[in-house]
């Protein structure tokens, strides 16, 4: 098998795999029906303020996977609705940040800063499509990036990381995560220590139950689901709640400001739109290659960027940065798209997820099984195929069939979605919560997980009233039993010996980086207080 | 938000009493196997070590609060507003929750009183109406009673929401799959 042979499975795995119907003779595989629903289902979910990305893939997972059941042939019809639904909401958030001034993701907050000015001038379709266009450039263009690196990191990690390298790799991903995720280090790595600590209950390898207080309740653990979905939708549902419940505020009436003006894109705005949007893909897809530090800095980095060159090359005719220049929704629409391919590098050649949507990913690979992100995946096998890599290519392929969509349909679709602003959120929030428990409910099948999911729905609630990003939490929950594993096995392999993270040179320079990323993030808000 | 708060002091100390509390007590006590354990004369990590790391890391997080971040400008607290409200939420998820789960069994228990049957709702609970009773009375409560939570008052426009979200879930989540089974018939 060639590398050529393992891409050309995995197109074929998306194109001729199960088939839905035929048009005409043609048979439609339901891996690319799946993608476009995914697509379409993530742009109305973007452009509703209040839903995100992650709220779509928690309460379709469990329907995805009683659908498609738990054979292979699941994995790439729900892997791609989940991809498509990723990269709709991406295009969807800038919605109601251009019409409304509301950003339907927080990504889609710089948006507003340009976008809302130039509806008010009348010239909002233009402002959609400048959004549509930089949006779809930089999600192209983190693809390909994807597609090229990660492969290569999964083969330098797979030659080069032994058992105790991978071991300090995950504590370095952990600190790295702890350390960068919201303003305070100190409180990622209390959400580190908890998702850890909240993982390890129950489980262990003697026969009683580590830390369950001699429960029933407590000796399998936590649902995986639970906790994922609890502190990540049911706690920022909470949240959502408690902000209109005490503001006591109702949705008023939103001013329509009439188009006037030419709303085409012409090749003369693409081409000085186009180092605005090149400029902030590089950024986005940088900041997306490295696990956890999300869209909203990506999009606030290519903001600041294109602002400066505004600066300089502007005519004086022009508006400025905030007052509805087209350059400013080309840099960030540009740049928090372009996060979403690079975040799926450190997923396949690591397993480590690097977002909410990544967790999403690696949960369904995990419900499904038969595929186990990580560098492993990528062992290009001669004599028989490596089945994982095929689905890889596969995942690659309904990346760029949702690109496609993208280019193709997504433009109009999500001109039309600016009705999803009239949802109020008192209404839509009690919605997604039973939506979200019902969803756990039918994947475990007994009411002690709903208990569960709304405890942790609790934490997370709580987590975000004192300014504790959740996501440390459950990144550490899904990593934590990788962690010990591969810490168990390191230190079997070395004889039992008590510095195996320190002997070799890449472990140790991964442990110092460790530290050393928590020291440098203390430091910022020392300086600031 | 307060900037005379010391919500990161109280958190922090929180945190290491926590950690501490996990490394001296609960995993001494909790846990069979010691942070290494010998097994046919060779060393292996025992049970005992994932969870103390959990606790380092607690411990340093707590740590970096009181001594880095106790006097950060920018500490939002938890408010008696807040704590009013989480409390009324979990009651009203509570009540609506035990509604779902005893519905059912109840209604089935009322009609074997009325026809002197001895049918159990286990038998009954993939059938039609009794699987729908607990989920779509408990789901209009837990909906229709967080909208009246938020309007201060109770509507029909919000009943009647809750009523058709309710029907819409099951439409999604019952009558395509024949193996799924709604809140509470999986496990009553």
């Amino acid at each position: 098998m060639e590398v050529l042979d393992y891409i050309w499975l995995g197109v074929q795995a998306v194109f001729l795999g199960p088939e839905a119907f035929s048009v005409l003779g043609l048979p439609i595989s339901i891996t690319i029906l799946m993608v476009l629903a995914g697509f379409l289902v993530g742009i109305m979910v973007g452009a509703t303020p209040g839903l995100a990305g992650p709220v779509a893939m928690a309460i379709s997972l469990p329907i995805l996977i009683s659908a498609f059941g738990y054979s292979e042939d699941a994995l790439l019809p729900v892997l791609g609705f989940l991809i498509g639904v990723m990269k709709g909401a991406t295009i969807g958030g800038a919605v109601p940040a251009i019409l409304f001034n509301t950003p339907g993701t927080p990504d889609a907050y710089m948006t507003t800063l340009d976008g809302y000015p130039m509806t008010q001038r009348g010239q909002a379709k233009k402002a959609l499509r400048i959004a549509h266009f930089s949006s779809a450039s930089g999600d192209t263009f983190s693809d390909v990036v994807l597609i090229v690196c990660a492969p290569f990191l999964a083969i330098i990690v797979e030659a080069y990381l032994d058992l105790p390298e991978k071991t300090a790799l995950f504590i370095l991903s952990l600190s790295f995560i702890a350390a960068v995720i919201g303003g305070s280090p100190a409180k990622g790595l209390i959400s580190t220590g908890l998702g850890l600590l909240a993982v390890y209950i129950g489980t262990g390898e003697d026969f009683y139950p580590r830390l369950s207080f001699g429960t029933e309740q407590l000796a399998s653990g936590f649902p995986i689901a639970s906790a994922v979905l609890g502190v990540l939708v049911i706690g920022a549902v909470f949240k959502g709640l408690e902000e209109l419940w005490l503001e006591k505020r109702t949705s008023g009436n939103i001013a329509v400001v009439q188009d006037s003006g030419d709303q085409r894109l012409h090749v003369g705005d693409i081409k000085r739109l186009f180092p605005f949007i090149a400029r902030s893909a590089f950024v986005g897809t940088a900041i997306g290659a490295l696990p956890g530090i999300g869209s909203t800095l990506a999009a606030t980095l290519g903001y600041t960027l294109g602002k400066s060159r505004h600066k300089k090359n502007k005519e004086d005719s022009d508006p400025n940065f905030g007052e509805g220049a087209p350059e400013g929704i080309a840099a960030t629409e540009a740049a928090n798209s372009s996060v979403s391919g690079a975040n799926l590098i450190p997923v396949l050649s690591l397993g480590i997820p690097g977002n909410a949507a990544a967790v999403f990913l690696i949960l369904a690979a995990e419900s499904i099984g038969g595929f186990n992100p990580g560098p492993a995946v990528f062992k290009f096998t001669v004599d028989e195929v490596n089945p994982e890599l095929v689905i890889v290519f596969g995942l690659f392929t309904t990346m760029f069939i949702a690109n496609g969509l993208n280019w193709t349909i997504g433009g109009i679709f999500m001109r039309s979605m600016g009705i999803m602003i009239r949802i109020p959120k008192h209404i839509l929030l009690p919605i997604v919560l039973l939506l979200a428990l019902t969803a756990i409910y039918v994947q475990e099948t007994n009411m002690a997980a709903i208990g569960f999911t709304l405890a942790f729905g609790v934490l997370g609630y709580f987590m975000r009233t004192l300014a504790i990003s959740p996501l440390p939490f459950v990144i550490a929950f899904i990593l934590g039993d990788k962690l010990e594993q591969s810490a168990r096995q390191a230190f079997a392999a070395t004889g039992g010996d008590p510095f195996f993270l320190f002997t070799s040179p890449v472990a140790l320079v991964f442990m110092l980086l460790s530290v050393g990323v928590i020291i440098y993030a203390t430091r910022k808000p020392k300086a600031n207080s | 938000m307060r900037k005379d708060s010391h919500s990161n002091l109280i958190l922090g100390l929180s945190c290491v009493v926590f950690a501490l509390l996990v490394l001296f007590l609960w995993i001494p006590l909790d846990v069979e196997t010691g942070f290494v354990e010998k097994v046919r004369r060779k060393y292996i990590i025992g049970d005992g070590m994932a969870p103390a790391v959990a606790a380092i890391f607690l411990l340093i997080g707590g740590l970096g609060l009181v001594i880095f971040e106790r006097r950060n400008a920018d500490q939002p607290a938890i408010s008696k507003a807040a704590l009013k409200f989480i409390g009324a939420a979990l009651a009203l998820l509570f009540v609506s929750f035990a509604i779902m789960r005893y519905t059912g069994p109840l209604a089935v228990s009322a009609t074997n009183f009325l026809t002197n049957d001895v049918t159990e709702y286990r038998l009954l609970r993939d059938t039609v109406p009794w699987k729908y009773l607990g989920y779509a009375l408990g789901g209009t409560i837990l909906i229709a009673g967080l909208i009246t939570m938020i309007e201060g008052k109770i509507t029909r426009k919000g009943l009647i929401i809750a009523v058709l979200a309710v029907l819409v879930m099951i439409l999604i989540y019952d009558l395509p799959f024949e193996d799924l089974l709604l809140p509470p018939n999986g496990d009553v």
